[in-house]
């Protein structure tokens, strides 16, 4: 994933997995979250989702918690990882903001 | 009733996938796979979908983390060969492997002849694929491309090696156009994502 290359802005996969992360999920029901909450515009593949999770817990912004199904347990976002998303939430609202205040003109 | 049939794709997982796809599709469920065998049930036709990963690269541990990952969205996983070899004691050294996986054997718990992850799912009308994002996809299909840049080394030192017999050097240098050919293969994919990655950025 390429989080915070450019301007710190986060990929639209890890956002949505960070906000999903406000709540334990599985792995599973992760993507059934990103699907309902993109109308299926975003479908995430099983094998990119593991990788995405592995990397954000390696960062710390999210950790294995609660009940586990076999050895797959949920996961849940950190204080680190809301710092983030927060930080994600103000350069979005500033995008809109800024596009909005440009488009709208010229319409 | 159950059917069995007798496959060998080597490297070629599309090739595996699309096969297992096209049985699907006539009616036939994978449930259970040996080194060339691959065992099938009657089922409705196009009932299941398949997508075959590479996972030669990681270490056993990792290897069943991500297998029970898979399962824990229901679906069907299983171990898969990638290299047809019979010997009953193996010990075989993968450079590019994650540690943990660099010394791979035949033993229950280790990778040898587990290179590959056959995953089957319920159809639900959209496509199955186990990569979706850019990023992530780069990166397995660099991560493919290492056992072909070893292979390639390999055959090529043999080719030079046996030189003064003609006919094994040949069979060697084929080997290694080969190995060379699937690493441009790979390359160009990973060139193109990059392209669209750049594209969409």
């Amino acid at each position: 994933m390429k989080d915070n290359v450019k301007g710190g802005a986060l990929t639209e996969v890890t956002f949505f997995i960070l906000l999903a992360l406000h709540t334990p999920r599985h792995g599973y029901a992760i993507m059934q979250f990103i699907e309902e909450k993109t109308g299926g515009r975003l479908v995430l593949g099983a094998g990119s989702l593991y990788g995405a999770l592995n990397t954000l817990t390696e960062k710390k912004w999210i950790e294995p918690c609660g009940d586990s199904r076999g050895r797959t347990k949920e996961c849940r976002i950190t204080a680190e990882g809301r710092a983030i998303a927060q930080k994600e939430l103000c350069r979005l609202r500033d995008l809109v903001n800024t596009a909005s205040e440009i488009m709208e003109e010229q319409s | 009733m159950s059917i069995v049939r007798k496959r060998f794709f080597f490297g070629f997982m599309e090739s595996q996938a699309k096969w297992l796809n096209s049985m699907s599709d006539k009616g036939y469920r994978l449930t259970e796979c040996g080194k060339l065998n691959y065992r099938f049930k009657e089922c409705e036709p196009a009932k299941y979908r398949y997508a075959v990963e590479y996972i030669g690269d990681r270490s056993f541990e990792e290897a069943e983390k991500y297998r029970e990952f898979l399962e824990s969205f229901g679906y069907r996983v299983f171990y898969k060969n990638m290299n047809l070899d019979f010997a009953t004691y193996k010990l075989t050294f993968r450079p590019w492997a994650d540690k943990g996986g660099r010394l791979s054997s035949n033993r229950p718990d280790s990778t040898y002849n587990k290179e590959l992850l056959i995953v089957e799912k319920k159809d639900d009308g959209k496509p199955f694929r186990l990569h979706t994002e850019s990023d992530d996809m780069i990166g397995y299909y660099r991560r493919l491309c290492h056992p072909w840049y070893y292979s390639a080394f390999i055959f090529a030192l043999f080719a030079v090696l046996l030189w003064p017999n003609l006919i094994c050097s040949v069979i060697f240098g084929l080997l290694t156009l080969l190995c060379i050919a699937g690493i441009i293969v790979w390359n160009f994919r990973i060139r193109r994502l990059i392209k669209d990655r750049e594209t969409e950025e």
